[in-house]
């Protein structure tokens, strides 16, 4: 978005005043208002769509994100890693930027893609029950988002459609299949070997442990699988735009335009340990020196905290709805 | 501060999978436009394949096309009339610009002797170097020097206010800043709103009490800025080029930038209700504001932004 400069100037001076002042007068650490829903993608392990500042009327406007999550089975042999792997791909439509031309287009995707990628999918976050077979089998988990429109703040906006879409996705639950020989070894009779499915059922983990195991099949359960592994430590990401000497939050189009430089700060919150920073980004010009930089994270993690905890809160809230709706659509039938 | 809000719920749209009509209405339904009172009967409104009238009496017009001898509305608008042609005039479309209308534009390119300007139309708008006040007198000639410091002018992404001056042959319009009141704009901020809601005004400069000036793009650009005194913004000599052409903002203090960025959130609450903006709208919902002694992002809160549109439209 292109400004006047006397625009941009209208801009800063209104940030850097006392008290800071916006155009729409939020203050500095204000988000607009987010909307968020889970479970939207039928098809997909888990999915959830996220809207920055839409008219609280039911307008146009705002940031909107779709996140979907799905898991595809590989084989530990062919290209899949032992104990699964994660793949993440963000595609921006082109209506959410309709002035950019479509290599500037692949050319943002392939940015916002690098930094998701990078974060979410670091080896200290990496989902424990992505395994299936040892040595054999393992889901590929893939995390595509699409960002529907774009008025500003858009990295926060993706990290948190990640979160809460990955906070939904569903493992299906698998039991191991083996071939078992006949006691009597080779020298049984002509009688073929048998397939047979393990009895043992009290513990999943424990039939995955079997090392003979070849093949495996899912349970056949009420629900469509266990949560994804280490679903609390899924990061969230904070933008710091900055404006010398002070930083403000959710920046709208015409902020962003006349505040360039942005830092973004991803955090994570594991229940058991401390607080983790995940990923340090510097976006657009201008340069930062290390003290500035440990004020910022200082103050991010601050943030990021709240933030957290406001998604958390309402995924849950989110959680309980759904569980509600299905309970009412059983109910009537 | 953070908050998550819901989605808003869904319309369950299972129940309306087939258009039903009472009983009674059944009949009127296929109510044909044939008769002239039917038109006169002030605006109709019509939604996308609503069926307005017969093909053999009437020609299709914009946002309408035939089927099976019938002129079905291809948009949701108002139907209109001239003579034989029915036309249906969108409520949710750009902005068809009209000679003499008051536009707020956005300088997207600077090109030999022309700018072109972003003004929510569907073609690029026009300024020719020869239709703005040059500075040192109004009255004077282009010279080379001036076309070799277009950018001195307006460079890319300058905010301006003009008048649509007249069209060029594929339709674009030809703008005009040759008047003391057009020109640069400076000391504010933009608000951009559907361009059927802003009507034609007596006057398009507004000014309320609160020291904000308003200018009413017919465009849907609205500019919000500090109010500027009638005889500063004359100066001496009748122009000044200096003043005219700046990119630097006055001092504005901290009560004027609270009311312009009440006023703009404000436009944005009434336009996201669909309702028309007017001088008077406005000063109304300003004043209510005022009374309800609300923070300026409060007004984004779903009851008070309510209460504020409900009480805008008991006004009527």
């Amino acid at each position: 978005m292109s400004l006047s400069k006397a625009e941009k100037s209208y801009i800063q001076t209104g940030l850097l005043s006392n008290p800071p002042l916006r155009g729409d007068g939020r203050t500095l650490d204000d988000f607009r208002p987010i909307a968020l829903e889970t479970g939207v993608a039928p098809l997909a392990n888990g999915s959830a769509k996220l809207i920055i500042g839409q008219d609280p009327h039911g307008g146009g406007g705002g940031t909107e994100v779709l996140a979907a999550t799905k898991l595809e089975v590989e084989n530990v042999q062919d290209e899949g890693a032992d104990g699964g792997r994660v793949v993440c791909s963000v595609t921006c439509s082109p209506t959410a930027y309709p002035n950019l031309s479509p290599g500037a287009l692949d050319d943002l995707q392939y940015d916002m893609t690098t930094i998701l990628h990078q974060t979410l999918f670091h080896p200290s976050l990496h989902p424990p029950n992505l395994g299936i077979i040892p040595g054999r089998k393992s889901w590929l988990l893939s995390l595509d988002l699409v960002i529907l429109s774009d008025t500003g703040n858009v990295y926060d906006a993706l990290f948190m459609a990640a979160r809460a879409a990955l906070w939904d996705t569903k493992v299906p639950r698998t039991r191991s299949v083996e071939y078992k020989a006949r006691q009597s070894g080779r020298n049984a009779p002509k009688d073929p070997a048998t397939m047979d499915v393990d009895p043992e059922e009290q513990s999943g983990f424990a039939t995955r442990k079997l090392a003979t195991a070849t093949d495996f099949e899912l349970a056949d359960y009420w629900d469509e699988g266990e949560d994804l592994g280490g679903r609390s430590g899924w990061p969230v990401a904070i933008t710091l735009n900055l404006v010398s000497p002070t930083h403000f939050l959710d920046a709208s189009p015409p902020e962003d335009s006349a505040a360039p430089q942005k830092v973004l700060l991803a955090f994570s919150f594991p229940e058991s340990s401390h607080t983790k920073l995940q990923a340090i980004r510097s976006l657009g010009s201008g340069e930062l020196n290390v003290p500035q930089l440990k004020e910022l994270i200082a103050t991010g993690e601050k943030y990021a905290k709240q933030l957290f905890s406001a998604l958390n809160s309402k995924l849950k809230e989110e959680d309980i709805r759904r569980s509600q709706k299905a309970r009412d659509r059983f109910a009537k039938r | 501060m953070i908050t998550f809000t819901s989605y808003p719920t869904q319309q369950d749209y299972s129940a309306h999978s087939s258009t039903k009509h009472h009983p009674d209405v059944a009949e009127d339904v296929h109510m044909d436009l044939y008769d002239d009172e039917a038109f006169a009967a002030g605006a109709k409104l019509t939604l996308p394949g609503e069926y307005l009238t017969s093909s053999q009496a009437f020609m299709r017009g914009h946002g309408t096309y035939v089927n099976d001898e019938e002129v079905i509305a291809s948009v949701a608008g108002t139907v209109e009339r001239v003579n034989k042609l029915v036309t249906v005039r969108p409520v949710r479309t750009r902005y068809n610009p009209e000679v003499g209308d008051l536009v707020v534009g956005r300088i997207t390119e600077v090109q030999p002797r022309r700018w072109k300007v972003d003004a929510h139309s569907r073609q690029d708008a026009v300024l020719m170097l020869s239709s703005v006040n040059l500075p040192g007198g109004i009255q004077r000639r282009k010279l080379e020097s001036d076309e070799l410091q277009m950018r001195t002018f307006f460079e890319e992404g300058d905010l301006l206010v003009a008048e649509v001056q007249a069209f060029f042959s594929d339709g674009a319009m030809s703008l005009h800043t040759r008047s003391l009141r057009y020109g640069k704009l400076r000391n504010g901020q933009l608000v951009v709103v559907p361009p059927i809601l802003v009507r034609r005004l007596k006057s398009h400069f507004i000014t309320l009490p609160c020291g904000v000036d308003l200018i009413l793009g017919l465009n849907g650009y609205i500019w919000i800025s500090k109010h500027v005194k009638e005889s500063d913004q004359e100066g001496e000599d009748g122009f000044d080029a200096e003043a005219v052409y700046s990119n630097k903002n006055d001092d504005i203090d901290t009560a004027t930038r609270i009311a312009i960025s009440r006023v703009s959130n404000i436009i944005q609450l009434i336009s996201a209700h669909f309702m028309p903006l007017t001088g008077a709208i406005l000063l109304e919902a300003y004043e209510w504001v005022v009374e309800q002694d609300c923070g300026t992002k409060d007004l984004f809160q779903d009851d008070l932004g309510d209460a504020l549109i409900t009480s805008l439209r008991a006004r009527g």
